[in-house]
C-alpha cells in the first residue's frame, strides 16, 4: 500500500486551485479595506455596546439626536461590506491553506491556529451578524454576548496578524514597491513575480487583471452596500432592495421590533384604570393619561434607531420626562429606573442615566407622527430620548423612579 | 535607533497588544457562555471554515475554470467585466437565499417585507443588460483598436 504523500497531494491541489490573478499585493489591498471595516465594526460596536451595558466612565452623547442612528448604521453598513471583502481576502490566500509541511515548527504552529482562529471567528461574526437582522437566529449560543466577546478576539487577532505579516504588508504597500519586491525576490514565488509584472495591467488569456478584480470586488461591496443601507440612512432608501426593514412601513409609519401581542401587554395597556407613577425617595405621584395630556406639551423630530441597524425619523409628542421630575420635587439630573408593563422580557426595565432625564428633547410620549401611540408603538405612554438604542425606548410605560 | 530595529518594537508592541485584546475576548467568551453553548459555537465555527474552504471555495474556482475558457474568446476588459457581474450578482444571491429563508421562519412583524425574489430578479436583469451593452462596446472598440494595428 502507498503511504498517502501529503507534499504531493497538496501540490496537486495547489495547482488546480491556482491563479496568477493571486499575489501579496492583492491580498494586501483587500486587507486593507477588511481592516478598515473590522475596525469601525470594532469601534461603533463598543460605543452600542457601552449605551446598553455602560461602564462606570461611559459617556452618554445626546447631540446630536441622531448619534446612534448614524454609529450603529454604520455598524451594520460596514458588516455588510465586511462580508465580500473577506471572502475576497480568503481567496486571495487559498493557497496558503495547502502549505505542506501543516506545521513546521512550534511559531508557525501557533500562527497557524491564530489564524484558524481568526478565520473562523470572523466568518462566524458577519454571518450570525446578518442573519439577526432577519429576526431569525437558529443557533444554541446567544447573539449579544457571542458577538461581543468574539469582536474582542478578532479585532485582537487582526493586531496579532497584522504585527505577523508587517513585513510583507510594508512591501506591498505602494502599488510601485510591491511590483519592484515582486520581481526581486524569487523566493516570493512565480505568481508574486507574474502578479508584479502584470497583475495590474495585462491578464493572462482568459483571466482578470489584479486591478480588474479589485474594481469587481468594490462593485459587489458597493451593491451589497447601496441596497441594504436604505434601512439606516433615509437618502438610499429607494435603493432598499435586499434590506430586513424598510423606512416608513409600519403602524404610523414607524417599524415595530415587539408588538403589544409579542409583549402580552394589550390588556393592561388598553385598561381605563391606567396611570403612570413617578417616584422619588417619599414622594410619588400618579398620572392619568387626562393629566399627563393637560401638563405642557412638547414636539420633537427625533429618530428610533434599532441595534440591528434600521432606524426611522419621526414627530413625537409628550410630556417632557424633567417636568414629570419637577413635579415629584426631584432634581433633573437624576438616574431614573423605568418600567414597562410588560409582564416580562429582556426591557421590561431600563435605566436611564441623568444625561437623557434632564435633556429637553426626552420625553414621555403620548403620540406619534400626530396621532395617539399605536398600541404596538407603546400605548399609552412610552419613553423617547435622543441618541439610545431603541430596545432603550421603553413602551407601555409603568412607572418612573428615580434613583 | 535602525530602521529594522524600530520596526521589530512596533511588530512586537502590536503582536503584544493583538494577544492582549484576543486573550481578553476569549476570557471574556466563557463567563457568559456555558459549555454547551460554547460547544455549539465551536461547531459552528469549524463547520464554517469547512464550507467555506471545502465547498465555497472549491466552487467559486470550478466557476473560474469556466469563465477563464469563455474569456480567452473576449477582449480582457470585456472577460473582466463578465466576471465582475457575476461576482456581484452571486453575493447578491447569496444574501437572497438567507433572506428568503428567512422570511420563511420569522414571526411576522414589519420586518422582511419585501418580495426579494422579485429585486433579485431585477438586479440580475439590470446585471445582465449593463454588462451586456459593456461586452457590445468593450468588443467592438478592441477589434477596431485590433485591426489598425494589423
Amino acid at each position: 500500500m502507498h503511504r498517502l504523500d501529503g507534499q504531493r497531494v497538496t501540490d496537486f491541489l495547489a495547482a488546480k486551485f491556482a491563479s496568477p490573478t493571486r499575489s501579496t499585493r492583492l491580498t494586501v489591498v483587500l486587507g486593507r479595506w477588511l481592516g478598515i471595516a473590522f475596525t469601525v465594526c470594532f469601534l461603533t460596536g463598543l460605543f452600542s455596546h457601552g449605551l446598553q451595558n455602560p461602564p462606570a466612565w461611559m459617556i452618554f452623547p445626546t447631540r446630536p439626536v441622531w448619534i446612534y442612528q448614524l454609529s450603529q448604521g454604520i455598524h451594520v453598513t460596514a458588516g455588510i461590506a465586511s462580508i465580500p471583502l473577506l471572502l475576497a481576502k480568503l481567496w486571495s490566500v487559498y493557497p496558503e491553506l495547502l502549505s505542506w509541511p501543516p506545521v513546521r515548527s512550534v511559531v508557525h504552529g501557533l500562527e497557524r491556529a491564530s489564524i484558524a482562529l481568526f478565520v473562523a471567528a470572523s466568518l462566524l461574526q458577519v454571518t450570525t451578524g446578518l442573519i439577526n437582522t432577519y429576526k431569525w437566529y437558529p443557533w444554541p449560543f446567544p447573539f449579544r454576548e457571542t458577538h461581543y466577546w468574539l469582536a474582542w478576539v478578532i479585532w485582537g487577532s487582526l493586531l496579532l496578524h497584522i504585527a505577523v505579516k508587517l513585513p510583507a504588508i510594508s512591501a506591498h504597500w505602494r502599488r510601485r514597491q510591491a511590483a519592484a519586491s515582486a520581481s526581486n525576490s524569487p523566493a516570493s514565488g512565480a505568481s508574486d513575480a507574474a502578479a508584479g509584472e502584470s497583475g495590474a495591467g495585462v491578464p493572462a488569456p482568459g483571466r482578470w487583471s489584479r486591478r480588474a478584480m479589485l474594481t469587481a470586488v468594490t462593485a459587489a461591496t458597493g451593491a451589497v452596500v447601496v441596497t441594504t443601507a436604505g434601512q439606516s440612512f433615509a437618502w438610499l432608501a429607494p435603493l432598499n432592495l435586499f434590506a430586513p426593514r424598510k423606512m416608513g412601513t409600519g403602524p404610523q409609519g414607524v417599524p415595530v421590533n415587539r408588538t403589544a401581542a409579542d409583549a402580552n401587554v394589550a390588556d393592561a395597556a388598553m385598561s381605563p384604570a391606567w396611570a403612570l407613577l413617578v417616584r422619588s425617595g417619599p414622594v410619588t405621584r400618579s398620572f392619568t393619561l387626562e393629566q399627563l395630556r393637560a401638563m405642557p406639551q412638547h414636539s420633537h423630530e427625533l429618530p428610533i434607531a434599532c441595534v440591528e441597524g434600521w432606524s426611522q425619523l419621526a414627530s413625537w409628542r409628550g410630556v417632557r420626562v424633567r417636568d414629570l421630575l419637577a413635579a415629584v420635587d426631584a432634581p433633573p439630573g437624576s438616574d431614573l429606573h423605568v418600567t414597562s408593563l410588560e409582564p416580562e422580557g429582556a426591557y421590561r426595565t431600563m435605566s436611564m442615566p441623568a444625561a437623557y432625564a434632564r435633556d429637553e428633547q426626552t420625553l414621555v410620549a403620548l403620540e406619534l407622527n400626530g396621532a395617539a401611540l399605536d398600541l404596538d408603538h407603546g400605548y399609552p405612554a412610552r419613553i423617547i430620548a435622543p441618541g439610545r438604542p431603541g430596545v432603550l425606548q421603553t413602551k407601555w410605560l409603568q412607572s418612573v423612579e428615580v434613583l | 535607533m535602525s530602521a529594522g530595529k524600530s520596526r521589530r518594537n512596533i511588530r512586537l508592541v502590536l503582536g503584544a497588544a493583538g494577544v492582549a485584546v484576543l486573550g481578553y475576548g476569549l476570557v471574556g467568551l466563557p463567563t457568559e457562555l456555558g459549555p454547551a453553548q460554547l460547544l455549539g459555537l465551536l461547531t459552528w465555527m469549524a463547520v464554517a471554515v469547512l464550507l467555506h474552504d471545502g465547498v465555497l471555495v472549491p466552487l467559486s474556482t470550478a466557476a473560474g475554470f469556466g469563465l477563464t475558457r469563455a474569456g480567452s474568446r473576449l477582449q480582457p476588459a470585456s472577460a473582466a467585466v463578465l466576471r465582475g457581474a457575476l461576482l456581484t450578482g452571486s453575493l447578491v444571491t447569496l444574501l437572497t437565499a438567507l433572506l428568503l429563508k428567512a422570511q420563511s421562519v420569522a414571526r411576522k412583524s414589519t420586518v422582511l417585507e419585501a418580495d426579494y425574489a422579485v429585486n433579485l430578479a431585477c438586479l440580475w436583469a439590470v446585471l445582465a443588460v449593463v454588462s451586456a451593452v459593456a461586452i457590445l462596446l468593450l468588443q467592438r472598440r478592441g477589434r477596431r483598436a485590433g485591426s489598425r494595428r494589423r
